[in-house]
């Protein structure tokens, strides 16, 4: 035991299982939750966009200027809201150089946004591209004000959105990543343990059923082995997916239907050379019922092996759902590392060279499977001497 | 209710004035000849990125279709490229299941629409590259009446008009009929997220807005052919579902009349109402364009007031064209990389190149009876010629292998039926040097038919008899009256009769990988068109050549 | 022990057998069919039901399996619904690229991953040995598309070393040894790639089998009689790690087709692995059926011949094998 609390992976599973029951309390937000502007770069890489900012014109403040120092917003968005709509006033935008815009008319509940084509057009831009690259062509002094004289009741709420997020910035949906990269690390952590549980579970029971009983039952289960040994594994997966629907749960069933056959075999192999062992003969002479023998006897010899077999198969179900993820055949409302890669490729994180939304989700499979193989290695070590020494991991 | 009045005022105002080039100039196709290019590639990329890249690496000229707004905002800054924006007859629309209850009430229909905040979702959705409709056919039909009622996003006036209407909230919040029942919790069917992440994300928001005035709603995906048997079988309550339309309003038969309310038909919301019927069916069946017109404005006015499914939004399509590059024909209803453009686009400066366009997946069999995916016809339809072709600017019919046609009616056994007479061209050759004649678009309508060809059985199913008085006179006898029979035969490619009568099953025929009898430089697809196949490598690039002797614009 | 054979090649055959009819079950079984899905004003009831026709998709589900096992065995497949053509055409056009790109790796990681590996268990402790051992888990653990996304990324898009998609430029240039220089440069990418994810276990693996072998009480023989060392390595050792090599090499074969599906998605390679990922998502029967049942033949093929090698060549597998059963 010792040993193990000296291991690097120890730790850090520890930290990531700490993590993955905790950390979402460490935001604000739900994963899920729309933040920020899509594709907002992380807090710490480009200082010359501006912060998030806010104004509001009211009856009392009717205009404001803005020193601005930075590039030009991603995200431009307004909402008129008056008691008493003046449809012959408009709020007007003054950019550095003197050239107004107007930008609408003072109606009740106008929502204008740089997005929308029609706000594009009625400033005489083309349609491409947010409107606030041309609202804010340089840096200078801007002004926002009402055309008009005279007394008005009601608020003009403008927002400008930064561009910039969090840690690690935005996903395609305005999603925060680094709160979608704690939420993966639950995801990864169920299926890799739960498939590999189950499947070990399977192969465990099945391989002592056919290694114990021998004969037809060992007969159809070692042909069943070798049919879904030829099935390859992951066109199977995406053929199920596409058939079963896309449930975390599903996933966990079908990954672990796949792979339970190496452990039924090297659980039937021991399973052979320990039953025609002396002790359990003449247990079996003393009357004593199979299910006993299976349970006290054979079961505790394969467990140091399984745990080992167990422990370097959870790295292999975190990587079959990843990869499954990234085709894109899993379920898009579970958050799980591979579906963020998948959906920046697909999003266009590489035209928008967002590296940092790469980046963390494939580094974090890698750790989580490198984290497994040490663990996994540490308890090979622990029953097989042969290995040890010279090890590294 | 006044913004969204004044933004629909405003696109307007702008479509109007940004559709003003065919306000001054008619459009000429004569003024037109044939392709200045000798050499087109279509490049097939199938990922965005490796599109995105090969067009700013000048690996492409044109990039046909974006559809990530990432990659527009991206391009937009890119002064070494030229974007153009075109409507289409894209429509996405949220269906009820009209027959039962809560969606047999009118008015919860009505106020459904009142609720759904289209903008706000095309903007976050799109990134604002999409339009907002409200409409039964999208503003560019030709037969779009705008005169029709209209239903604002306005929450507030949607909960007045339920009240109004009878209907009360429960504790809960849920709407309770006039007649004291609850509304159930309704599934909306969606496709998934994977086939199609922008559909089920408006889903779940149309989910929310709905909940919100007080029906119950949850997005439910499913496979996409799941979900049209479901459809088909009538188990429902809600689906979202796009398709797209065409320039005739016809369609709106095919979606509405009760008649198609059976399987496989496409009246899946089962509205019927006789007035509607009445109108569609004089609208299918319109003997002129007089009365089509009047029908296709009646039967809108009707849809918009029996909301048996609520339009959302349409898309548009936006084309990038590298500015190496002049020529180019773009207008508000067609992009870049149209037929126009290929026949007049040439290098802004410098020797003759090659053209390199992008083909955004493989062009499947190459065979035009049994082709439907749109990259086949993106190859096929520079090859072959119909009858007939659409003004970039207007969408109207315009001459194109006929070069003038009658429509005419007389009366038949069972009862009066329109006779098409087409004149066709003088001079027009085959790619590989015989000359067209009439008796090529008779073999093969004759042809498509008598093999009931899945692709063309609409429109050759009408066709009774096919004439041929002489060598460049077609006469088409159809079994009814009906004013889009013109566009539904005239469209059909010709193709030539001395290549199709030696094809022995057309549902297996490859013509691109068989070698022209004579002409080693072709193979088994030829037509008349201003391209000449050449070459087809699969998972690289389709290569067609300019068709030097394209009987447009050509002196005689 | 002919006798085990029988039985062994009996089995692989009714492995098959029973692949053939989980197959066409299986895609039956998944919802919907390609006509159904076809939402389209101009595509009337009328013209559906003939599509149905022509795709023989309206007869009655044992004609369907009856036509279905027939085409399979004649390796027919029939007519890709997808593509409108034959799909033997379809696989004829993406074999190469896939054996190309599967075959090099394949033979490129085992070669250099044995190496290392044997280089690493003789050199017990050292800088190397450490290395090879990383190099195995890192290989292992990271997936094999963010590896490719990132090579992607860094060497064809911002460093426009590589290109970007496909196995040929756009014309391809003329002439025998250009075009294959061109398409050299297109694949390296790729091979790169799968190489990079490959050795590793490999590596791992010899290193492993050989400390094992080294261990052995006919190496100690070997060393204590004085033989040259390098006679004991390259003689005895690994005359001794061939067999298992080689089963590997067999059974890992199946394995890595998956691997194909990924790095044709990554880099638009024109393969059978993404012909096989569109068919399962398209609901193209013939295809997806032609593809697993291939697959599957591949594999119990290998499993077979794996089976065979190790039968010949391990005296104590013969043994238990004909014994056991």
């Amino acid at each position: 035991m010792k040993g193990l609390l000296k291991r690097w992976s120890f730790w850090c599973l520890l930290v990531l299982a700490a993590l993955a029951l905790f950390g979402t309390r460490l935001f604000d937000a739900l994963p899920e939750a729309e933040v920020a502007a899509p594709f907002s770069k992380p807090l710490w890489l480009d200082r010359s966009l501006p912060p998030t900012m806010d104004l509001e014109l009211s009856g009392g403040h009717p205009a404001a200027e803005l020193d601005w120092v930075f590039g030009a917003p991603s995200r431009f968005s307004l909402r008129v809201e008056t008691a008493l709509p003046a449809p012959s006033r408009f709020v007007e935008w003054t950019i550095p150089g003197g050239k107004t815009f107007r930008l609408t008319p003072l109606n009740r509940g106008v929502e204008l946004d740089g997005r929308d084509i029609a706000f594009k057009r009625s400033l005489g831009l083309p349609p491409f591209g947010d409107a606030s690259s041309a609202l804010f062509p340089e840096r200078g002094t801007y002004r926002i004000g009402l055309s008009g004289e005279g007394e008005w009741e009601g608020s003009v709420k403008i927002r400008l959105e930064g561009g910039r997020w969090g840690l690690l910035g935005t996903d395609q949906r305005g999603r925060d990543i680094a709160a979608l990269f704690v939420a993966g690390i639950r995801v990864s952590l169920l299926v890799g343990i739960f498939a590999t549980l189950l499947a070990t579970f399977l192969g465990t029971s099945l391989g002592l059923a056919a290694g114990y009983r021998g004969g037809w039952t060992d007969a159809v289960i070692m042909r069943a082995v070798d049919l879904l040994l030829s099935i390859p594994l992951l066109p199977i997966l995406m053929a199920l997916a596409a058939l079963w629907g896309k449930g975390l749960w599903q996933l966990i069933l079908i990954l672990s239907v796949f792979s339970w056959m190496g452990t039924a075999r090297t659980v039937r192999a021991l399973t052979l050379t320990l039953r025609d062992a002396q002790y359990i003969e003449d247990l079996r002479g003393l009357g004593a019922p199979a299910g006993y023998i299976l349970r006290r006897h054979l079961l505790p010899e394969t467990l140091p092996v399984l745990l080992a077999t167990m422990t370097l198969g959870v790295p292999g179900a975190i990587l079959s759902e990843a990869g499954l993820s990234f085709l894109g055949l899993s379920d898009p409302r579970v958050i799980s590392w591979g579906r963020m890669l998948h959906e920046a490729q697909s999003f266009g994180a590489f035209t928008a060279g967002a590296w940092w939304m790469l980046l963390p989700p494939g580094l974090g499979i890698a750790l989580l499977c490198l984290v497994f193989l040490d663990l996994g290695k540490y308890l090979e070590e622990r029953v097989d001497p042969r290995l040890r020494g010279g090890n590294v991991l | 209710m006044r913004k969204s009045l004044f933004a629909l005022f405003l696109s307007a105002v702008f479509l109007a004035l940004g559709s003003a080039p065919r306000a001054e100039a008619s459009f000429d196709p004569e003024a037109f000849a044939g392709p200045k290019i000798q050499d087109l590639y279509l490049v097939i990329i199938r990922d965005p990125d490796a599109q995105l890249l090969a067009l700013d690496r000048g690996k492409v000229d044109i990039l046909g279709d974006l559809h990530r707004p990432v990659d527009v905002d991206a391009l937009s800054k890119n002064p070494a490229v030229d974007l153009s924006l075109a409507s289409g007859f894209h429509g996405f629309f949220l269906g009820f299941n009209v027959r039962t209850f809560p969606w047999n009430s009118l008015e919860l229909r009505r106020s459904a629409w009142q609720a759904l905040p289209r903008e706000r979702m095309v903007r976050d959705l799109f990134a604002g590259y999409a339009e907002p409709l409200a409409t039964f056919l999208p503003p560019v039909s030709p037969y779009f009446e705008p005169d029709v009622t209209a239903y604002p996003h306005d929450p507030e006036a949607a909960r007045k008009r339920l009240a109004g209407a009878g209907w009360t909230w429960g504790s809960d919040g849920v709407l309770v009929s006039p007649d004291g029942r609850k509304i159930p919790p309704q599934k909306l069917l969606c496709p998934t997220a994977s086939t199609a992440p922008t559909t089920a994300e408006i889903a779940v928001r149309m989910a929310e807005a709905l909940t919100a005035i007080g029906i119950p709603v949850q997005a439910e995906p499913m496979d996409f052919s799941t979900m049209i048997s479901r459809l088909d079988e009538r188990d429902f309550q809600m689906y979202v579902l796009a398709w797209q339309m065409t320039r005739d309003p016809d369609s709106l038969y095919a979606f509405y009349s009760s008649k198609m309310d059976i399987r496989g038909g496409y009246n899946m919301p089962g509205i019927s109402d006789p007035a509607l019927d009445e109108v569609l069916d004089r609208l299918r069946f319109a003997p002129d364009e007089t009365a089509a017109r009047a029908a296709a404005s009646e039967a809108q006015k009707l849809l918009s007031d029996l909301v048996p499914v609520v339009p959302v939004y349409s898309r548009y399509t936006i084309s990038a064209v590298s500015k190496q590059w002049k020529g180019t024909l773009v207008t508000d209803r067609v992009t870049a990389d149209n037929t126009w453009s290929l026949l007049a686009m040439e290098p802004a400066s410098g020797p003759m190149r090659p053209l390199y366009l992008v083909q955004a997946d493989e062009p499947r069999a190459l065979n035009p009876f049994t082709s439907s995916s749109a990259y086949d016809w993106q190859v096929l339809g520079l090859i072959y010629d119909s009858l007939i072709a659409v003004d970039p600017y207007t969408l109207e019919t315009i001459p194109w292998l006929a070069e003038s046609w009658t429509i005419g009616t007389e009366a038949g056994p069972a009862g009066p039926r329109t006779v098409l007479t087409f004149r066709l061209r003088e001079g027009v050759e085959w790619h590989d040097g015989k000359p067209l004649t009439a008796a090529d678009a008779a073999f093969t309508y004759e042809t498509l038919k008598k093999n009931a060809v899945p692709r063309y059985f609409d429109n050759v199913d009408n066709i009774d008899t096919v004439e041929t008085p002489d060598d460049r006179t077609l006469k088409v006898t159809m079994k009814n009256v009906s004013f889009w029979h013109l566009h539904r035969v005239g469209g059909i490619s010709i193709l030539p009769r001395h290549v199709i009568e030696k094809v022995n099953d057309w549902r297996s025929w490859l013509p691109a990988s068989e070698k022209h009898p004579s002409d080693p430089g072709l193979t088994g697809i030829v037509g008349t068109g201003p391209f000449v196949f050449r070459e087809y490598r699969p998972g690289e690039y389709v290569r067609l050549s300019g068709n030097e002797r394209f009987w447009l614009g050509r002196k005689r | 022990m002919s006798g085990y054979w029988a039985r062994r090649t009996g089995s692989a055959l009714l492995v098959l057998g029973l692949v053939l009819v989980l197959n066409f079950v299986l895609f039956r079984m998944m919802p919907g069919d390609p006509v159904a899905s076809i939402i389209d004003p101009n595509f009337s009831p009328e013209a559906k039901a003939r599509l149905s026709e022509v795709y023989g998709l309206d007869r009655p589900l044992p004609v369907q399996f009856l036509r279905y096992v027939r085409s399979t065995l004649t390796f027919d497949f029939g007519i890709s619904f997808l593509t409108g053509r034959p799909v033997v055409e379809e696989l004829k056009s993406r074999l190469p690229n896939t054996v190309m790109l599967l075959g090099t790796s394949l033979v490129l990681s085992s070669l250099i991953g044995t190496w290392l590996g044997m280089k690493a268990a003789l050199k017990r402790g050292s800088l190397l040995e450490k290395c090879v051992l990383w190099s195995g888990a890192l290989s292992f653990s990271f997936p094999s598309f963010f590896v490719q996304l990132v090579l992607l990324m860094a060497f064809a898009a911002a460093l426009p070393l590589f290109p970007l998609r496909g196995t040929l430029s756009v014309p391809p240039p003329a002439g025998g040894l250009p075009l294959l220089l061109d398409y050299l440069w297109h694949m390296a990418l790729p091979v790169f790639s799968l190489v990079l994810l490959g050795f590793g276990g490999w590596a791992l693996y010899v290193r492993n089998l050989m400390v094992k072998i080294l261990g052995e009480d006919f190496i100690l023989l070997a060393r204590a009689r004085g033989l040259p060392e390098r006679n004991i390595i390259l003689g005895h050792a690994f005359r001794t790690l061939l067999p298992p090599l080689l089963t590997i090499f067999l059974l890992s074969l199946p394995g890595i087709v998956s691997g194909a599906v990924i790095t044709e998605t990554v880099f638009s390679l024109h393969g059978v692995g993404r012909f096989l990922l569109e068919a399962v998502t398209g609901h193209d029967y013939p295809a997806a059926g032609a593809s697993f049942f291939l697959l599957a033949l591949l594999t119990v093929s290998c499993n077979l011949l794996s089976d065979l090698l190790y039968g010949l060549t391990d005296p104590r597998v013969r043994m238990e094998r004909g014994g056991g059963r």
